[in-house]
């Protein structure tokens, strides 16, 4: 077979892959099936685990705070995904041009992505703030009386929304400013040559041939997306009246908070579960709209 | 167009705008309401502090130093494997692929108790090797590059294999040099994720020295209060190096001119 | 221009990097200060008589090192910790101590998967919630024969109520570090403006709403008072009316009762009644603190630890025991220091617990560096104390403790007070009464404790 001289072909993707999937058995795999287990116990980190075999599932079943959680985590993804995918491959088209100073423009984007979420949410806390804030400020003038954003129950996860979105810009737009490079200059001339205009072009060969960047964003994007955390806990810690509380949230005060790590476990099994048949819904469906070569 | 442009530009910057300008405020002027945009004073005593209370200088190298081998580590790692799910066929590509994306969706709250106690069992807690090997191995950067490679034109590695190109200069040669915005981005979040890391370097580092810029900076959290001048200080100090990775990095940003002259 | 653009981001690392290297002496090294302090009376320090095993050899054994992990030494108070372990070791020559921080957010996490994986510091500090559920899983030591077997402790040396918290199925688990009370704070500046007189001892919250209702004064954003509605605020007013949110042995739960949920109802009617207490939304994610310290509010309830931040606000303040609705009852919380139960050295262990709880050094240290105020009952260590200011009133710290009532603790201590914040956040939001709230309250409690 061509290329195959040398080594057999087994032993090539051996060569390739190893070095990854050891690392990846021994310091993931193994962990995640560990807390595969644990979901069957119970422990509170400081005395060994005892066994209650389907209890967490069964409580977790039960649990209202589970239920709200998966709620308002959804209701993230549903404001976040969208917003941020569109608005990212709007800006790294524009950034993909030569621009006077767009190296610069480029990083300008990027240093929210770099920056911490402690600095970044205590900003928009003031952004957001009912009588000082920028926003309520901005409503005012058009006569709108601005919501209490942060603090009330409706209002408080939109404000978590664009904050996110704007913090994430310049991470999904990289990965698309890459794809996009990735496109020959030849296939944009042969169809200004064939007479096509701005937006036929994009639709029919940028979108296309950025199809696997898009997917690759859209997957990451939810994957992340699903487990979203840090900027809650910041900016509401879950309130007002848990409005904002989220599955991570619930996870994480479950294994330290409130000792109960078996439950913890049993809770990111689920949230696994979750994003795994997503994933999979949407794998299954870029067949219909992702080209490779 | 440009002014759109410059107007997304500023809303994206003036966060850290404030951020310099919150750090460079001394202490009584931080938490005016409504917020001071230019100090008055302007002064550098929250920096100062910082030196006083942190050998910042050590958290600076231990952070500069795991970043970088965890992203060189993962730039290999990956690219290898990506090379091998892109092109290689073979049984159970898919599925173990799957497997890849499968362990970034189970979160890692839970998962990494375990992995603490099996530091302990390699005896690698608080040290070097404990910080960087287990962020190594990503399924994140596989994937992306991966997703990358998949858009490189066959003719491209066809044309070496005529030539007589083994599987690996065909990588080394052609797909590497190709590829380099995915590499540069993929290096780029990989520095950040590792330079940003918190909960792990947390758990893993006792000893001040091997202590990282986010774990350390993170005492600046009282229980009570916040020296928020402080904080931001930090976070200046922590963010920086970052965007000085990422202008590096910019010049790997380059559409890929090995394509013209290839025919049919 | 490409070299323009490389030269830029390596300029950017460098000039980072020097900064971080010219950083003026980055280690905190121990620096032994010579404090002057005026002690007229003289204090009794007996030299601890270790009882050791007979050793087995006649070489000197390797030092023992001991860890101790703390929340509250980082990061302003690492220079202090070090002078009470130089004094330490120098009087122990065979113990070394070794120090870990965290910050209190994920001090616990940590803890709790050091503990988990194995490796355990030997002694750490613990908030008296944390302290309950410790111990319960028998991972402290049971300091009662080390206890007994040094002559040279005391365990009177401590402020009963503070040792007594940290007895634990009559075990002393734990000895306490550390003691605060909450007080009520007052901006005076703002009391004489408005012509009124200070707050005194025996003031009911009708006396406060009324002081307070004459100091707010909406247009310049001023309030009169700020008393969080939160868990642990609400069992004490409940106290002060009489009401707790258990029956004597726990078997019940009366927290919907009548005078509990007139407390609430108090609480609430701060802001939405008397008009005198912002709400969340118009705090505008300030916490109360800040807004005193920008005189904003006029009276806050809040902690001791406060006084170090407040000590450079732009007005004069002072603190008095907080009102009573019934009766009074206040705050008392304290920290604990602990010894694990697995540790490989408790003797050297137990040394450095009592050093740093109990020894007149690290007492002078803490007192004279605002770094928290031991739980000794000893007057001789408050002199100082007493006669810092602000605040002025500093005996309503300890006035304070007359009244002192304990947390209503069950073992499932974090989620009760989660469940309940989130019901009184409820009330706070107008989404549901305060009875309402409060008879759910009951159930979701029952569910807990079953």
């Amino acid at each position: 077979m061509v290329g195959e001289r040398g080594l057999g072909k087994l032993a090539w993707v051996l060569v390739f892959v190893s070095p990854s999937l050891v690392g990846l058995a021994v310091f993931s795999v193994i962990p995640i099936l560990a807390s595969l287990g644990l979901t069957l116990y119970e422990w509170d980190l400081l005395t060994p685990p005892h066994f209650v075999g389907l209890d967490n599932f069964q409580r977790l079943i039960h649990e209202r705070n589970f239920w709200a959680a998966l709620a308002h985590t959804l209701y993230f993804i549903v404001g976040y995904i969208p917003l941020v995918m569109v608005i990212a491959l709007g800006v790294a088209v524009i950034l993909n041009q030569k621009l006077r100073g767009v190296v610069l423009f480029r990083a300008v984007f990027f240093v929210p992505v770099v920056s911490a979420w402690v600095a970044v949410a205590l900003l928009w806390k003031w952004i957001f703030n009912p009588k000082f804030g920028i926003v309520n400020y901005l409503l005012g003038l058009v006569g709108i009386h601005g919501p209490a954003w942060l603090f009330d129950p409706q209002w408080a996860m939109p404000a978590i929304i664009v904050t996110s979105v704007w913090k994430d810009i310049g991470f999904v737009m990289m990965m698309f400013l890459a794809g996009l490079q990735g496109i020959p200059a030849e296939y944009y001339d042969v169809a200004a040559i064939d007479g096509a205009g701005d937006w036929q072009r994009f639709r029919y060969i940028t979108l296309p041939l950025l199809s696997p960047i898009t997917f690759f964003a859209l997957i990451i994007s939810l994957i992340n997306s699903f487990q979203v955390f840090d900027q809650v806990r910041i900016m509401t810690d879950g309130g007002p009246a848990g409005a904002t509380s989220v599955l991570v949230e619930q996870i994480v005060k479950n294994a330290f908070d409130y000792s109960r790590m078996g439950y913890a476990a049993a809770l990111s099994w689920a949230l696994f579960l979750l994003i795994f048949t997503a994933t999979v819904f949407q794998t299954r469906l870029q067949k219909h709209w992702v080209t490779y070569d | 167009m440009y002014t759109i442009l410059v107007i997304s530009a500023l809303f994206m910057i003036v966060p850290f705008l404030w951020m310099l300008s919150t750090s460079l405020k001394a202490d009584q002027y931080v938490l005016t309401m409504p917020p001071q945009f230019f100090p008055r004073p302007l002064t550098l005593s929250s920096y100062v502090r910082l030196a006083e209370l942190f050998p910042i200088g050590r958290m600076f190298f231990n952070s500069l130093l795991v970043a970088t081998l965890t992203t060189l580590g993962q730039l290999v790692t990956c690219s290898m494997a990506a090379y091998a799910f892109a092109r290689m066929r073979f049984k159970g590509s898919n599925a173990l692929f799957l497997v890849y994306l499968a362990t970034l969706m189970v979160p890692f709250q839970v998962t990494i108790t375990p992995l603490f106690i099996l530091m302990r069992y390699l005896g690698w807690t608080n040290t070097y090797q404990g910080l960087i090997l287990p962020c190594v191995f990503s399924a994140f950067g596989t994937f992306l590059l991966r997703q990358f490679f998949l858009t490189i034109p066959r003719e491209l590695e066809e044309a070496a294999f005529i030539d007589g190109a083994s599987r690996w200069t065909v990588y080394w040669r052609i797909i590497l040099p190709v590829s380099k915005p995915a590499l540069a981005s993929l290096g780029v979040l990989s520095f950040m994720g590792s330079w940003n890391a918190f909960l792990w370097p947390l758990l893993v580092v006792r000893d001040m020295d091997l202590m990282t810029l986010p774990v350390g900076l993170a005492t600046l959290h009282g229980r009570w209060l916040t020296q928020w001048n402080l904080v931001m200080a930090g976070t200046v100090i922590t963010v920086v190096p970052m965007l000085a990775v990422y202008l590096l990095a910019q010049q790997y940003f380059v559409r890929g001119v090995v394509l013209s002259g290839i025919k049919g | 221009m490409k070299k323009h653009l490389s030269v830029l981001p390596v300029g950017l690392l460098l000039l980072t990097l020097v900064m971080a290297a010219c950083a003026p002496a980055t280690t905190p090294t121990p620096v032994v200060v010579e404090r002057t302090v005026e002690v007229e009376r003289t204090v009794e320090v007996e030299k601890p008589v270790v009882v050791t095993a007979t050793p087995e050899s006649t070489e000197l054994p390797e030092p023992v090192t001991i860890t101790y992990f703390t929340f509250s030494a980082a990061p302003d108070h690492l220079e202090d910790l070090d002078e009470m372990i130089q004094i330490f070791e120098q009087a122990h020559p065979g113990i070394k101590i070794k120090v870990e921080t965290a910050s209190f957010g994920e001090y616990f996490t940590k803890l709790q998967t050091l503990i988990a994986g194995g490796t355990a510091p030997d002694v750490f500090e613990l908030n008296y919630e944390n302290f309950v559920s410790f111990a319960a899983k028998g991972v402290l030591l049971n300091l009662d024969s080390l206890a007994e077997a040094d002559e040279a402790f005391d365990p009177a040396i401590f402020y009963p109520r503070a040792y007594g918290a940290f007895n634990f199925n009559g075990m002393q688990l734990g000895l306490p570090e550390t003691f605060s009370t909450v007080l009520l704070f007052y901006n005076k500046d703002l009391f004489d403006q408005a012509g009124l007189s200070y707050p005194r001892e025996d003031w009911t919250w009708e006396d406060a709403v009324a002081a307070a209702k004459e100091l707010t004064d909406a247009d310049a954003g001023v309030w009169g008072l700020h008393s969080g509605v939160q868990f642990w605020e609400f069992y004490k007013k409940a106290a002060q009316n009489g009401c707790s949110l258990f029956n004597e042995d726990k078997t019940e739960v009366t927290i919907n009762a009548p005078e509990c949920v007139e407390a609430l109802e108090t609480m609430v009617g701060f802001v939405t009644e008397d008009e005198v207490m912002p709400s969340d939304a118009e705090m505008g994610g300030m916490s109360d603190g800040d807004l005193f310290k920008a005189g904003k509010i006029a009276m806050d309830v809040t902690g001791i630890w406060m006084f170090a931040a407040f000590q450079d606000a732009p007005f004069e303040w002072d603190i008095q025991v907080e009102p009573g609705l019934k009766q009074h009852a206040t705050h008392f919380f304290s920290n604990a220091v602990s010894v694990f139960a697995a540790t490989e050295h408790p003797q050297e262990a137990w040394e450095w617990v009592k050093f740093f709880t109990s020894s007149p050094e690290m007492a002078q240290i803490r007192v004279a560096s605002g770094w928290e105020l031991p739980a000794l009952d000893n007057p001789a260590f408050f002199e100082d104390y007493l006669s810092l200011s602000p605040p002025t009133n500093r005996a309503a710290v300890f006035k304070s403790l007359e009244h002192a009532i304990v947390p209503p603790v069950i073992e499932r201590q974090a989620e009760m007070a989660d469940d309940v914040n989130k019901l009184l956040d409820q009330v706070k939001l107008g989404q549901l009464t305060s009875q309402e709230a409060l008879d759910q309250a009951k159930v979701q409690i029952e569910e807990l404790m079953r």
